[in-house]
């Protein structure tokens, strides 16, 4: 397990630094020189080639990516060119109140989508099956922004309940702190994952009823609550934790549309303006975090699956 | 014993010595618009202490009867008519929360084993415990001592230790036991035992069967045995239900059902069975057509489609239950007297031809990585096949038999060239193709064909059944489209099946059906040699004997040199002429068929030989001295020596220090063991 874990890491460290590299490029080659960026349209040739000299911007692209990642080893993630700001103390600000959008979001799919997809299996081709599936194809087709628009529309104009607004307040913990101005933001992520996850735990809780352990257990005069819960659950949880590890950096993605338009200052809203300013490093820290949570991620549900499932053995 | 009945609502405690009537059970599941009726008017009776087999082929109601007690019957399904009675209670009506009651705790059920009857992400300990925490209400400490006590009254060896391990852990055996021990901890006074050991090794199933027989006297229970295995039955059951297409064709005491089977499926269906002492010549009887359609209602006797003595009156009024001795009910209108009189077709075995063999195996091997490598690299390999040599000559029939992981499979799709050896050559003809090159393999591999255990899953199930049978010449650039079908034809009416089957998809056909295809398609090429591995083992027995024939027949007329692979002894006997008997990926013995049933020298084959139980309850039980003990050890680390040494009675010191070779006992007859059993000890 720790020789594992280990290797897992060495692998993560590599696909990262690739990760990295291509970003570096890339945006090297899209963007104008940083000095234009920093200095504005107006600022003379001059200025700006002076400007780029002063912070080393005219090296080769191997040489800037080389020091790039030193300045990483250090903890240091750049500079804004706009904001004038440690992009690290910039991230930092914003990653909590993204995480925890995501998580509250997350835990609501999962508490709704858990129940409606075992429901669903059990109770397969039935009314309730046959509308819950119907309802996920389409929600799941809605892109989010719609969906916020609508609930917007209907929860905050037409029966003003929610403000349209999210908490504006600068600490992570307005989930709990301001539940009310949250609602909709967290309804929007939430939704979106429910119809992929339920249709997803209905298809693995169907594979699960038809195994021969719930008859066995059935046959020692089980209450079918208790076969569900004690025996089928966990069995048919195993592929939706692999779905949500590999989901995270998607979630996040999903962040950056609902934080736009409820205008919830995060990670996501933070990108969103970075790219209107074109802010490159801002940009480069933000995909590279995006790299870190999909590796992580996947690491995480491996190591949760194989934990719950004690036939997985885990080698590299 | 009393006959006594109680009446139908239950209100009449059955005397002292019945536990379980059955009586005019009927059973229906409805599926949309379809409604197949699994168990019509079924009456069977159980007394305390007694095992009932139920004994009958697939679709035949003999597991929907069980799963009627148990009041577990599939989604749709429900009874129809008739009363369950246990011990005075009525079952067919009972409330759910009743009926969960008694299960489990009154009633337990066994099932076949499987990798999922376990679940596998809870401990073994806490699924053995459960029913105890259930139905009585124990403490989780209470609990989890008495499913110690259980899992070493079952026999799971040092139990304390295993309580917290999960399924995977355990071999199937031992699953098995744990799944015994599930059953029957809350001590139930009737235990259903659904083929409790189908899927396990014949060595292995004797075990279990034991065991459950030894429980059942010690625990004072009763028990139904469901089999298709008329071999089980005869072994361990005390009376018997033979079931066909739903209905109980007969039933009474086991000795007297096998010494005057009144029957016609119960004669023909004990005729079908190839045994270890019949007269390979002849030919195997074998019951024509296919169970019927139960969606269907049955005028007549249910079986006088496929019934050499049926008449007009069979067809259409349904045979009433006479009743004889000894509680022997039967239900045929043109009863036999006794099991059928053996006058068979016999083969014309032609005289062998000494040729130089078709196909040589040299030392033979193959190895593969196993599971994950050590913390410092080194990893560790499955031995499959550790040197195996063998010839097979032109129109001879070599079986591999052995149980299941002793390395045929692995060695069978060698001989296709399907897998590459580790070391060691396959001479074909003179040629290696071991060593061939892709290239000039290809056109040799039209001389070297295989058939499948499962055609379920080896027909490709999007394409037709022409289709399949014409894709071998069309990828060999074999004649034209039109020849390719007249060829297609040829070939089922070749194996028995009408030009029809041509535009049909394989889910339409019978599993027998498709196994015909299968043959038909390893015959398309015009082969040399032919490589069945496990060709029957997925069909019942009535369909297993034709298609048994039916490659006897085929063996004889093409000349076709064959290695038949199979865990079932009997199947071996009847297709091969010379054997090989595997164990651990080697050869423990080889010879004629008659040398290797009749004076077998190695105390595996013996004890092999010993644990088959045979359709006849006179038969002799083996002496205990040949029973092969304990599990099949692991192939990463197989035993020093003798591979055999740790699971035989016979075995010395000088067997964990040399590897026996393979020694003549006769001029054909081989054998590798350092203490040959001699003729009189191999079969008592």
């Amino acid at each position: 397990m720790t020789w594992y874990v280990l290797r897992r890491l060495a692998v993560s460290l590599l696909v990262l630094l690739g990760i990295s590299a291509v970003v570096f490029l890339m945006l090297h080659l899209v963007s104008d020189s940083p000095g234009r960026v920093v200095l504005g349209q107006r600022a003379s040739p001059e200025a700006v080639a002076d400007f780029n000299r002063e912070h080393g911007f005219d090296r080769p692209v191997v040489v800037q990516y080389i020091s790039y990642l030193g300045q990483l080893l250090q903890g240091d993630l750049g500079r804004s060119y706009k904001l004038n700001e440690n992009v690290g103390a910039l991230l930092a600000r914003n990653a909590g109140r993204s995480a925890m959008l995501s998580l509250a979001g997350l835990v609501l799919a999962l508490l709704v989508a858990v129940p409606l997809g075992i429901l669903q299996a059990v109770r397969r081709n039935s009314l309730v099956d046959r509308v819950a599936t119907a309802a996920s194809y389409v929600l799941y087709a809605t892109p989010s922004f719609l969906l916020g628009l609508l609930l917007i529309a209907v929860f905050s104009q037409t029966i003003p309940i929610f403000p349209a607004e999210a908490s504006q307040s600068h600490s992570p913990w307005v989930v709990f702190t301001d539940p009310r101005a949250m609602a909709l933001p967290v309804i929007t992520l939430a939704v979106t994952s429910v119809a992929i996850f339920a249709q997803y735990q209905r298809s693995a809780a169907l594979d699960q009823l038809g195994q021969d352990y719930v008859r066995v257990a059935r046959a020692k005069g089980l209450p079918e609550r208790l076969i569900l819960t004690r025996h089928l659950l966990r069995n048919a949880c195993l592929p939706l934790v692999m779905l949500v590890g590999t989901l995270v950096p998607t979630l996040l993605a999903g962040n950056l549309i609902v934080e736009s338009l409820f205008n919830y200052p995060g990670l996501g809203l933070l990108f969103l303006n970075s790219l209107q300013r074109e802010d490159y490093p801002v940009l480069l820290a933000y995909t590279l975090i995006g790299g870190v949570l999909t590796v992580a991620g996947n690491f995480i549900a491996d190591v949760a699956v194989a934990a719950a499932d004690r036939r997985i053995e885990l080698s590299a | 014993m009393s006959t006594a009945l109680s009446t139908a609502d239950g209100s009449t405690k059955a005397d002292g010595g019945r536990v379980l009537t059955i009586r005019d059970l009927s059973v229906e599941i409805r599926r949309g618009d379809r409604v197949v009726r699994p168990v019509s008017g079924v009456s069977l009776t159980l007394d305390r202490g007694e095992t009932l087999g139920i004994v009958g082929e697939t679709g035949s109601g003999k597991s929907m009867t069980g799963l009627a007690i148990m009041g577990m019957l599939p989604a749709g399904g429900r009874v129809t008519a008739g009363s369950i009675d246990l011990d005075g209670r009525e079952l067919v009506g009972l409330p759910a929360a009743q009926y969960r009651a008694i299960r489990g705790n009154d009633v337990a059920m066994v099932f076949q084993d499987s990798m999922t009857a376990l679940n596998p992400t809870k401990r073994i300990g806490e699924q053995v415990a459960e029913p105890v925490r259930l139905h009585r209400g124990a403490s989780k400490r209470e609990a989890r001592a008495r499913a110690e006590e259980m899992l070493a009254l079952v026999g799971l060896p040092r139990p304390a230790e295993r309580l917290d391990d999960f399924p995977h852990q355990l071999s199937g055996g031992m699953r098995q036991r744990v799944m015994i021990a599930m059953a029957l901890v809350c001590e139930p006074r009737l235990v259903i035992a659904d083929e409790p050991t189908t899927a396990l090794d014949v060595t292995i199933q004797a075990e279990i069967l034991d065991l459950l027989d030894d429980l059942r006297s010690r625990l004072g229970m009763s028990m139904i045995l469901v089999t298709h295995d008329m071999g089980v039955i005869a072994r361990h059951a005390d009376r018997v239900g033979v079931m066909y297409a739903g209905r109980v064709a007969e039933t009474g005491p086991t000795p007297v059902l096998f010494a005057r089977t009144r029957h016609r499926y119960t004669q023909a269906l004990l005729s079908s069975i190839p045994s270890l002492t019949q007269d390979r010549h002849e030919e195997l009887f074998s019951i024509p057509g296919a169970p019927p359609d139960l969606t269907v209602t049955q005028a007549g006797c249910p079986f006088a489609p496929r019934c050499a003595a049926a008449t007009d009156r069979c067809r259409q009024e349904p045979p009433p239950p006479a009743t004889e001795a000894g509680g022997h009910v039967y239900a045929c209108w043109h009863p036999a007297d006794g099991p059928a009189a053996r006058a068979r077709a016999r083969l014309v075995v032609p005289a062998p031809v000494v040729t130089e063999p078709r196909l040589r195996v040299v030392d033979l091997r193959r190895e593969h990585p196993a599971g994950r490598a050590g913390l410092f690299g080194g990893r560790r390999t499955v031995k499959a096949v550790s040197g195996v040599s063998f010839e097979v000559a032109a129109g001879e029939t070599f079986g591999l038999v052995g149980e299941s992981g002793c390395g045929k499979s692995s060695l069978g799709r060698m001989l296709v060239a399907l897998d590459r050896p580790t070391s060691g050559e396959v001479i074909f003809d003179g040629e290696p193709v071991t060593r061939m090159s892709a290239r000039t393999l290809g056109p040799r591999r039209t001389q070297l064909q295989m058939m499948f255990q499962d055609s379920n899953a080896s027909l490709d199930p999007r394409m037709r059944i022409g289709t399949i049978l014409r894709e071998p010449l069309a990828i060999q650039g074999i004649g034209t489209r039109a020849q390719r079908t007249a060829r297609a034809r040829e070939l089922l009416r070749d194996v028995g099946l009408p030009a029809s089957m041509l535009e049909r998809y394989p889910y339409e056909l019978s599993g027998g059906q498709r196994q015909r295809v299968g043959l038909a398609r390893a015959l398309a090429l015009d082969p040399k040699v032919l490589v069945a591995d496990e060709p029957v083992s997925a069909l019942d027995v009535s369909i297993r004997s034709q298609v048994l024939n039916l490659m006897r027949r085929i063996q004889l007329e093409r000349g076709l040199s064959s290695v038949v692979i199979s865990h079932d002894l009997a199947v071996v006997r009847y297709l091969a002429d010379r054997v090989g008997v595997m164990y651990l990926g080697k050869l423990v013995e080889t010879g004629t068929t008659e040398e290797v049933y009749g004076s077998a020298a190695h105390p595996y084959t013996a004890g092999l030989l010993a644990a088959i139980p045979e359709a006849d309850p006179d038969a002799p039980r083996p002496p205990a001295a040949t029973r092969v003990r304990g599990e099949l050890p692991s192939p990463i680390d197989p035993p020093s020596g003798c591979r055999f040494r740790t699971r035989c009675a016979l075995a010395t010191e000088l067997c964990a220090q040399k590897e026996p070779p393979l020694t003549p006992v006769t001029g054909t007859h081989h054998v590798a063991c350092h203490h040959p059993l001699r003729r009189a000890e191999s079969r008592s």
